[in-house]
């Protein structure tokens, strides 16, 4: 017991968060993201170990904290404090693991039979009452206040409600779409090209931000404090590159990122 | 001649162009420009002002969903926002639905209840992941304890200070939704929307746009969008942060990109009359 208690101290102790892990923790995570970028040269062996480490420590990270935040204090604990009603979910819970042996795997659809009935009851109402109703009078419902509205905000609720009526047209495949039809159907097709310009320009956005923030870690691992961690990273995959490339002269090349 | 020259720009390799946008996004971070930030978006301002106006003491609750892959735009955000509620002396608790963002939550209490001189339990609590959302949201608004009995370290969440008066959403201010996923949709529907608690979001660049029905009909009281709307946000708390520093990068991003479809749309013009 003695021995266990030493070693569960030496191993607390031996990832107690010191400046040496950081600076391991730095080479780590540098590593991995010039690994991953580099498959925008070349496809090679070390984004394909990063790519599996990521979904590895992914699925590892969240069945740990299942475990420890779900699991142990929802159904562990008030077992043991025979809780007993908590028996009923766990075991709902438990018969859709039963999906994977084929012979048993009906025991399944009681507890999909619940998630359904469960799901379907949540969502209709709300689903029907926040994106349905809500929309149409927050369409509709402007139009009504014209009173007490500028002209900008008149002509913005006529706008949107033109919007919504010419897309509506183009979704509805009923007619066909001939003639004053297929006018207000174009139109409608203008106000969707609209909306996906402008998402597609957050999109742009977006990926620049996360591609922004990995280079902000890797300019911060770049420092003296660090051991230069991105420069030797790079560097390594530089020769990486070019003994391969010497090596593979002639030869097939492999899949690019082209 | 000059047309067959032209054509070989749309065979160039697309690697030069990753190139090219590594160098541009990486000069900024080596060599900050200070390119100003100068427009706040409405719904920026209209969350900042929504916060600034609630009571002192309030209880705020911030749903911070995300994990590292949409860090760099959400994380800046959330920080924003925490610091505006310690500012506003309002009490907040965090909790979360991605279990990938236990680690990014831990990160930043560890660094912002310090500038404020905020102590854990008494001005801010942090509970555990828990899974399935929408249950837990339902539950919520009967009894919170009945899910959240516990904080994240396993202390009587009931005893805790800064839990005192609250019981269910009735007893909370405002919600925050920070997410790369559609909780915020969940957070409108089964809490705004059924309760009537105001619901702001903070979302990536790429979900934004389709919040605007959402804006418009008074569902969301403000919302965040990408890395912009944390520097925006980052001005109006006048606390510079990530957000800030990452739009000298974003500028220069989006000039690369509108200088690559100009020229060529201008080169395809040239080859399609000349």
């Amino acid at each position: 017991m003695d021995l266990l208690t030493h070693f569960w101290t030496w191993l607390c102790g031996f990832f107690v968060i010191t400046p040496a892990w950081m600076t391991a923790g730095a080479w780590l995570a540098a590593g991995l993201t010039i690994f991953l970028f580099s498959f925008l040269y070349k496809d090679n062996p070390f984004f394909k170990a990063a790519e599996h480490l990521y979904l590895g420590a992914g699925m590892g990270w969240l069945l740990q904290v299942s475990f420890y935040s779900v699991l142990v204090p929802k159904v562990w604990e008030p077992l043991m404090k025979h809780e007993w009603l908590v028996l009923v979910p766990s075991l709902l819970g438990l018969s859709l693991l039963t999906q994977f042996i084929p012979k048993i795997s009906w025991i399944s659809r009681y507890g999909f039979t619940f998630l359904m009935g469960y799901g379907a009851g949540l969502a209709i109402p709300v689903g029907l009452s926040t994106d349905f109703i809500s929309q149409i009078s927050g369409t509709v419902q402007p139009l009504s206040m014209m009173a007490s509205m500028t002209p900008w905000m008149i002509f913005n609720a006529f706008l949107v409600a033109f919007g919504v009526i010419c897309v509506l047209f183009y979704f509805f495949f009923s007619v066909e779409h001939k003639g004053h039809m297929q006018k207000v159907s174009n139109i409608g097709i203008y106000f969707l090209m609209i909306y996906f310009g402008a998402a597609f320009g957050n999109t742009v956005m977006a990926r620049f931000s996360l591609l922004y923030g990995r280079f902000d870690q890797l300019y911060t691992f770049s420092s003296s404090k660090y051991l230069y961690a991105t420069q030797f990273i790079v560097i390594g995959m530089v020769v990486y590159f070019a003994i391969h490339a010497f090596f593979t002269r002639g030869g097939k090349e492999p899949e690019a990122a082209r | 001649m000059l047309k067959e020259k032209l054509q070989k720009f749309f065979k160039i390799d697309r690697r030069w162009i990753f190139l090219l946008l590594a160098v541009m996004l990486f000069i900024p971070i080596m060599k900050p420009l200070g390119l100003p930030n100068k427009t706040i978006s409405r719904d920026v301002q209209h969350s900042f002002d929504f916060m600034d106006k609630v009571p002192a003491g309030s209880f705020v609750l911030f749903s911070l969903d995300y994990d590292p892959s949409t860090r760099p735009e959400l994380h800046p955000q959330a920080i924003a926002m925490i610091r505006h509620a310690f500012k506003k002396n309002l009490r907040v608790g965090v909790v979360t639905y991605i279990a990938g963002s236990t680690g990014l939550i831990a990160e930043i209490f560890e660094k912002v209840p310090k500038e404020y001189s905020k102590v854990y339990g008494k001005d801010y609590v942090v509970f555990p992941y828990m899974a399935n959302p929408v249950a837990v949201m339902t539950q919520m608004a009967s009894d919170m304890y009945g899910i959240y009995n516990k904080d994240e370290a396993g202390a009587d969440a009931r005893s805790l200070p800064v839990m005192q008066g609250i019981k269910n959403y009735k007893d909370m201010a405002l919600v925050v939704e920070i997410t790369g996923t559609a909780m915020l949709d969940y957070w409108v529907a089964y809490v705004g929307d059924k309760y009537h608690i105001p619901v702001i979001g903070g979302v990536t660049g790429i979900s934004q746009p389709g919040y605007g029905p959402y804006l418009q009909r008074g569902q969301l009281k403000g919302l965040l969008g990408g890395m912009k709307g944390a520097a925006e946000y980052e001005s109006l708390v006048k606390v510079p942060g990530k957000g800030t520093s990452g739009i000298d990068s974003l500028n220069l991003g989006h000039l690369l990109v509108l200088a690559l479809i100009s020229i060529s749309n201008i080169i395809l013009l040239i080859i399609k009359y000349l």
